[in-house]
């Protein structure tokens, strides 16, 4: 009879917050998984009964690296309930620093939680593993080390434009609260042509406009041949998945979902919403519900609607194995993140890798890196409409009965907010974070997860060291912090 | 991360200090985790400084922990490490005071290690000190600047820092001495009472939305975020008082200002209440017009007179 082992990845490292992996190995591959946040926040339950504009202090503080993504969603959520709008230019100001934030994520996720793997003493025997292990090693890799300076010196973007962070209050239902002068926005415009040249020299070795040319895989393998691109470190990268196989690792489960994102005053979005099944499908708010039947929480189990839904602990509860909630959209496990926008959005180059080779590790990876220049040109553009002599912030009303949503695209995905208020207090505050849709559990229908089903089939060559699970749950970028919320 | 001057990798360097463990930044996973923690705890290796981030659940009472690491509430993992440990640094208002999680009716029973509040105690007890004989070192603030974690792990690490260089909540005086509001660049406005009403305008955020720096006892505006280039006040955002024991609950509302009368009730710690309530009536008929009309300003106006 075939041996089945059950291997448990605990802490699941290098990853943002606190995840349990459970998985079956038969024949050296995983036939299922079990995805597990081992941490009960409680921060919706902190909310209730507080003043609604309490949720911009609480909220932000859900996670320290998505933290403007937070406040981006509490603020719009706050302001739909208040029927507030908000000046143009503190439109541009919420687009740059959430896409600073997704920025500072991205380079995060690449650099210090993904890229580490290829020093793995599993690959010891690879061509490139030499230059991977001098340039990406953990604390001390030559590229690693630079990236961790890059990222701290555009902290000063932030700095410039929201005060303080991570938990700024900078963004509130009216608008934002710092008025930019000319000389502030020079300084920001510097910060940013700086990590620019990180991004252009270090990463890519390229110009952004050149890199953001490339419309399919055949575009990318040229691209390649070139020395200057060869040896930049997205080029290492792209040497490296190739001849580990990452492209056949870790399949998605073929939906994927995002919502309208970065909008500008005249109602046009970098992003547009969108599902994905098959077919192309329109964003369906309505669809967005959240299950309970494998989470430690009292409900009926079922999909519940985010303004009906409670969040009541139960850590007793039979068959229960995380504090992750388990997001669906119309029932279906879904895939969110910089992938499921960029198809949605009808990007060639990343059309070109669904239509090859669908989601998978290396094209999670290449999603989320060909957004680091993407958005980094989005930002310039944003920051040279801002008009320090125009209006930053208009009064907002105040709300004695009424529901708000805010939904956004956080670095991982889409996040949303719903608060509703009753007698001027919160009665109750729902948050769907990118990580819950990603890494939930099974639900009551016992439909295993996005990363769960990612999981399955997976090899597991050394089972002391099982670096390919590391691969698959890296490639979603999980922020259980948030998940766990 | 954050840090600078001197940075993350440049700060451990200079401290010599060795990351063993940390859940975002070493490379180990599963039971290579599982063997070093159990190394410490049996203290066959010895632990130099344990740092913890977040609150620690001592409730609810329930046969399944809300927090666990390989089946065991992480309260017994931090009580024991920290039985082992040289030096305890909480990190942040979480694991100072309880902070957030802590707000409210706290139905988890989340505490700080060697606090709850301003009530000592905690996880650890108000008699618990580490190996170096120090209590634990709170380093307090949600977010704490980097400047205070990393060079508070180095005074610790060079066995610099002495019971007497904490204050009453075993924070680090060279931090926690001052106010948030000192240095802040609207203090001009502060001075004649010159405040803004709504945000983004350049007056003081004390007055009518509800700023506490003059209340939070930190150097975050002489200090300065973000390669400093920010804080709070300077985003044009009140102070939350975050690196309070009393932090969220002590402080709200955070948007506006409670008043009885004209006088807020959150008077300054730096100030004697009887010299603030003389001093602002006349302070404000003294306002120039300067500052009057760009306190209620966005952008720069000028005026004819001073």
């Amino acid at each position: 009879m075939e041996r089945v082992k059950t291997l448990t990845v605990s802490p699941l490292n290098r990853v943002e917050g606190d995840l349990e992996l459970k998985v079956d190995i038969r024949d050296g591959r995983v036939t299922r998984a079990f995805s597990s946040g081992v941490m009960f926040r409680g921060l919706e339950r902190l909310l209730l009964r507080r003043d609604p504009l309490d949720a911009l202090v609480f909220t932000c503080r859900v996670c320290g690296v998505c933290s403007i993504s937070h406040s981006s969603a509490a603020s719009l959520a706050l302001r739909s309930a208040f029927g507030t709008a908000m000046p143009p230019n503190a439109c541009f100001m919420r687009n740059a620093a959430l896409a600073a934030e997704s920025l500072l994520s991205h380079l995060g996720g690449f650099y210090t939680s993904f890229l580490v793997d290829f020093t793995n003493k599993h690959y010891a025997q690879r061509a490139w593993y030499a230059q991977a292990a001098a340039q990406f090693t953990c604390l001390n890799g030559s590229s690693y080390v630079r990236a961790v300076k890059a990222r701290k010196n555009f902290l000063a973007f932030l700095g410039l434009f929201v005060g303080k962070w991570p938990n700024t209050l900078a963004l509130q239902p009216g608008g934002v609260t710092k008025a930019m002068t000319f000389s502030e926005l020079g300084r920001a415009r510097g910060v940013l042509i700086e990590l620019r040249d990180f991004v252009e020299q270090q990463l890519l070795g390229c110009r952004l406009e050149r890199f953001l040319e490339l419309e399919s895989g055949d575009d990318l393998r040229k691209w390649l041949e070139k020395d200057a691109h060869h040896n930049s470190d997205f080029g290492l990268y792209l040497r490296a998945a190739d001849d580990i196989g990452l492209e056949s690792l870790g399949k998605g489960p073929k939906r994927l979902l995002c919502c309208s994102a970065y909008e500008s005053p005249d109602g046009s979005a970098l992003y547009k919403s969108g599902y994905l099944d098959r077919a192309p499908k329109p964003f369906q708010l309505p669809k967005i519900a959240e299950d309970t039947g494998h989470s430690f929480f009292a409900g009926k189990g079922g999909p519940e609607h985010s303004l009906m839904e409670t969040t009541e602990p139960d850590a007793d509860k039979k068959g229960a194995y995380s504090w992750v909630k388990a997001p669906r959209y119309g029932g279906k496990v879904v895939e969110v993140g910089p992938f499921a926008r960029l198809v949605i959005n009808r990007n060639p180059l990343i059309i070109d890798f669904l239509e090859n080779s669908g989601s998978n590790v290396h094209t999670r990876v290449l999603a989320r890196v060909y957004e680091i220049p993407l958005l980094l040109r989005s930002v310039e553009d944003w920051i040279s409409r801002i008009d320090p002599e125009e209006p930053f912030h208009m009064p907002h009303g105040k709300a004695g009965n009424a529901q708000g949503i805010g939904l956004i695209e956080a670095p991982r995905g889409i996040l949303g907010h719903w608060v509703n208020i009753e007698n001027s207090r919160i009665k109750s505050y729902q948050i769907v974070t990118p990580t819950a849709w990603n890494m939930s559990p099974r639900d009551s229908e016992g439909n295993p997860g996005a990363v769960e089903q990612a999981l399955i089939g997976t090899p597991v060559e050394d089972e002391q060291n099982p670096i390919e699970i590391g691969h698959v749950v890296r490639s979603f970028d999980p922020c259980l912090f948030c998940s766990v919320h | 991360m954050n840090a600078d001057q001197p940075d993350f990798l440049a700060g451990l360097r200079l401290a010599d200090i060795d990351l063993v463990m940390h859940p975002s930044l070493t490379p180990e996973s599963g039971e290579q985790v599982l063997e070093i923690l159990e190394k410490f705890r049996a203290k066959a290796v010895k632990l130099d400084i344990l740092a913890v981030e977040g609150a620690i659940y001592l409730g609810p009472e329930s046969t399944v922990p809300h927090f666990t690491f390989h089946g065991r509430p992480i309260r017994d993992w931090v009580a024991e490490l920290a039985g082992a440990a040289e030096s305890v640094v909480a990190i942040g208002t979480c694991a100072s005071f309880g902070g957030i999680p802590a707000a409210g009716s706290n139905p988890l029973r989340a505490t700080g290690l060697q606090f709850l509040r301003k009530e000592e105690g905690g996880l650890l007890g108000r008699d618990y000190t580490s190996g170096s004989g120090l209590p634990v070192v709170n380093v307090a603030g949600c977010p704490a600047h980097p400047d205070w974690i990393l060079q508070t792990l180095m005074f610790v690490a060079q066995s610099r820092l002495k019971s007497e260089d904490l204050d009453r909540y075993h924070r680090p005086q060279v931090f926690y001495s001052k106010l948030a509001h000192h240095a802040c660049p609207r203090n001009e406005y502060y001075e004649f009472k010159a405040s803004a009403v709504a945000y983004s305008q350049q007056g003081c955020l004390f007055e009518n939305l509800g700023c506490k720096a003059t209340r939070c006892e930190s150097d975050c505006n002489e200090r300065l975020w973000l390669g400093r280039t920010g804080s709070c006040t300077r985003g044009g955002f009140p102070c939350v008082s975050c690196t309070s024991p009393e932090f969220p609950d002590g402080f709200a509302p955070y948007f506006t200002t409670e008043k009885i009368g004209d006088i807020p009730t959150t008077l300054p710690l730096d100030v004697p209440k009887a010299w603030y309530v003389g001093i602002s009536g006349m302070s404000k008929l003294a306002c120039p017009v300067r500052l009057r009309a760009n306190a209620v300003s966005f952008k720069k106006v000028d005026t004819t007179e001073p």
